[in-house]
């Protein structure tokens, strides 16, 4: 099913997150991901839901019933093609320090600690697609524990 | 000043007249307080579940009044709350606007599991527009207006105020100030838009003068916005038919030569042939619920759809629209009236048609309603709501309860008189009935109100009897009892081959609770005795109840099988029941 991005503005005031999860769940979705963060005005949150659905319809009836709530500013989906989709990923590794290296160039990732000669924390920042693809190419199994923000998401 | 002075000197600024509810240990410094204010009058329900529904019986009753006031309903903390809950989704399902004051547990005990406490504006939050817990009494003033303001603009709804018991007693701080008069609620997030816009109404008028089979959609909203006159005059003007939804009945006089009557599963044959035959459903201020489109994917597949609806997210939910107006239906029917656009066409054949249909349904039914008794000799609900309208001439106040007789009072009563019918319609809650006529009458003190239920709904709130004995409530209750519940096994009878698992009911002497609470009560088991004991009620003042002996086999028709379509719609009654009645036997015997 068509992965899909809701970008929403609300106030920040106890209870809108618990709102929102409530709609999506009685709208029988589940959350594939779901940031929160401030925004550039002070009291105003931004919030970036990614769900996956086929039918535009039922997407455009979400985002209505988000815009419904006392809190709620605006709400709206984004366009794949016509924003950014990122997300960032903290990944502690068991992994050999001549393999990883061989990735540098083509992922940017920093080295945060090394804490033994084969384990290693790094961070990679990109679009969901690009951190898959960087875990797929190092090897799965040498993750030892993962930590992904979920997407955050803005209009080109 | 404390925190609960300035709660209800809130309410008594925004018009509050009756405060419905129960008290307990977390509410009880409100209440100590509310007898400093004799504007305020409490009216203590005998279950929390009452009062959620008297406060509605208040919003619904005075909108159509020059007084229109908001009905509040308050309870303690945990059970009290927690007993409030469905009157509470009820409210929210059907539009109504309404506060609901909750007692919670003091702010340092909060989330302990202290002694009656619940999350009540966790558990509110998705069955009520809004929810407020202020946590300094210098909020509660301003938290109230805003409730206030929440609850009565757009589409209406409840709102919860839950005020922690230290908070209602908490002093304001010194520099404490709230300006009434130029208050104004800061909202950003919060919009409606009741101003049509221009390019939609000219879309929707072309549509309209084009339409051959035009058809008008009357739903809630109609009533709500105080549009029925305006819609009727809408109708004359371009000469189109009117279905109602469960709703938007009394929103114009049911006899109206262009009242096609109810739509939707118990819809009339007219209304519901014409809606399958429209070319275009111009609808009014409703939300195409399941109960009125059947079937989804055969719904009007042949007709454009003018969707008129104060609530966006209603808009394109069930049924596509061609033409979209995010309004309200008083000011976009005041523009449409005055737009020299719109043309009358005679639409002769259209109205042949449906007058076919009309005369199809007459025939099915009058049989029926002359006769007044079923085969085994039990009166019909539809001759006793039939002969109710003749004797009040259709111009009095019907609360009815849910299930059979409720879809026989809108079918049957011959609506007069501007919001005169006040149903539980979205959420369909049994045992509305008693409470909310206690506040449909106190918001209307000078009409008759009718509280008409089953024997199942009568004894869901049926300790309410206490209310109405204690004020001298003056509600005539028609007590429509066969001994079942009705719609259930009628669904039984049609879909379930006569199995009544669930449905018998061991009644007691309703006489005996009648004289309980010493209220005058009559019981009627013979047609020709059904309009004395109505002119009785009538002529009496103060509460009375009537029992009447009803038909158990009684069926209300047309309908349309749930998940059915439109051309599924059953008309004529089945000869099923008799085999079912023999079988029935057998089974005793043995």
């Amino acid at each position: 099913m068509k992965r899909r991005a809701i970008l929403a503005f609300m106030h920040d005031r106890p209870g809108v997150l618990n709102k929102v999860s409530m709609l999506i769940r009685k709208k029988m979705y589940n959350v594939d991901t779901l940031t929160v963060c401030s925004s550039r005005v002070k009291g105003i949150s931004r919030m970036t839901i990614t769900l996956r659905e086929d039918d535009i319809a039922k997407v455009t009836q979400v985002i209505k019933q988000l815009e419904k709530f006392t809190e709620v500013i605006s709400a709206k989906e984004l366009d794949t093609n016509k924003s950014y989709w990122r997300e960032a990923a903290i990944i502690k590794l068991e992994v050999d320090s001549e393999h990883l290296k061989a990735f540098k160039g083509r992922y940017n990732f920093e080295v945060l600690d090394k804490k033994s000669k084969d384990i290693q924390i790094i961070q990679l920042a990109g679009s969901t697609a690009q951190i898959d693809n960087f875990l797929d190419k190092v090897g799965r199994e040498h993750i030892i524990e993962i930590a992904r923000t979920g997407v955050t998401a803005m209009e080109k | 000043m404390t925190g609960k002075e300035k709660l209800l000197s809130a309410l008594k600024t925004k018009g509050i007249k009756y405060i419905f509810g129960y008290t307990g240990g977390a509410i009880m410094p409100v209440f100590d307080e509310l007898e400093n204010y004799k504007d305020l009058q409490f009216i203590m329900s005998r279950h929390e579940q009452g009062a959620a529904f008297m406060a509605q019986g208040i919003s619904r009753g005075s909108l159509s009044t020059n007084n229109p006031q908001v009905g509040v309903c308050i309870a303690t903390s945990g059970p009290g709350a927690m007993n409030l809950t469905t009157g509470v989704a009820d409210a929210h399902m059907d539009s109504v606007p309404m506060l609901i004051v909750t007692g919670q547990v003091a702010t340092g005990v909060i989330a302990t599991d202290a002694f009656q406490e619940s999350d009540i504006v966790g558990v509110m939050m998705p069955i009520s527009k809004q929810t407020y817990m202020p946590l300094h009494a210098d909020d509660v003033e301003t938290t109230v207006h805003e409730a206030h303001y929440v609850a009565t603009t757009g589409r209406g709804g409840p709102v919860l105020v839950d005020i922690p018991k230290d908070i209602q007693n908490q002093s304001v701080s010194k520099k404490y100030h709230f300006d009434v008069k130029g208050y104004r609620p800061v909202l950003p997030g919060y919009f409606y838009h009741p101003t049509p816009e221009r390019g939609p109404l000219e879309r929707a008028m072309k549509l309209i003068n084009k339409s051959v089979r035009p058809l008008i959609f009357c739903g809630h909203g109609v009533v709500n916005s105080r549009a029925g006159n305006l819609l009727q005059q809408f109708a004359e003007k371009v000469n189109i038919p009117i279905a109602f939804t469960l709703h938007g009945i009394s929103a114009l006089p049911a006899d109206h030569p262009l009242s096609l009557g109810m739509m939707g599963m118990h819809g009339t044959v007219e209304a519901n042939k014409a809606v399958v035959e429209a070319d275009l459903l111009i609808s009014f201020g409703m939300r195409f619920d399941d109960r009125v489109t059947a079937k989804l994917d055969e719904y009007a597949a042949n007709a454009d759809v003018i969707h008129v609806e104060i609530d966006p997210s209603e808009i394109d939910k069930n049924v596509a629209t061609s033409v979209a107006i995010n309004a309200d239906v008083y000011r976009t029917l005041r523009v449409l009236l005055d737009d020299p656009m719109l043309t009358y066409k005679p639409r002769r054949r259209w109205f042949k048609k449906i007058d076919e249909h009309r005369k199809a349904m007459r025939e099915a039914l009058q049989g029926e309603i002359d006769g007044g008794v079923g085969d085994n000799g039990k009166l019909l609900m539809k001759t006793i709501v039939h002969q109710l309208s003749l004797a009040t001439k259709g111009k009095d106040l019907i609360v009815p309860d849910v299930g059979q007789h409720q879809m026989m009072a809108a079918r049957f009563y011959n609506y007069q008189t501007e919001n005169s019918w006040f149903t539980s319609g979205g959420a369909g809650t049994m045992g509305v009935s008693l409470p909310m006529a206690i506040g449909v009458k106190l918001s209307r003190p000078d009409e008759r109100v009718w509280s008409i239920s089953g024997d199942g709904g009568f004894q869901m709130n049926m300790q309410e009897l206490g209310t109405i004995m204690e004020h001298q409530i003056d509600i005539k209750m028609l007590l429509l009892n066969n001994g079942y519940l009705g719609m259930v096994r009628q669904w039984q009878t049609l879909f379930f081959d006569g199995r009544y698992s669930g449905t018998p009911m061991l009644n007691p002497d309703y006489g005996f609770i009648a004289k309980a609470y010493d209220i005058p009560y009559l019981k009627v088991t013979k047609v020709k005795d059904i309009r004395p004991a109505l002119q009785k009620a009538i002529d009496q003042k103060g509460p009375i109840l009537i029992e009447f002996v009803c038909d158990p086999t009684e069926v209300i028709l047309p309908m349309i099988p749930a998940g059915g379509g439109f051309n599924d719609m059953i008309v004529t009654r089945p000869q099923k029941e008799k085999s079912v009645s023999k079988r029935k036997k057998k089974g005793n015997k043995s």
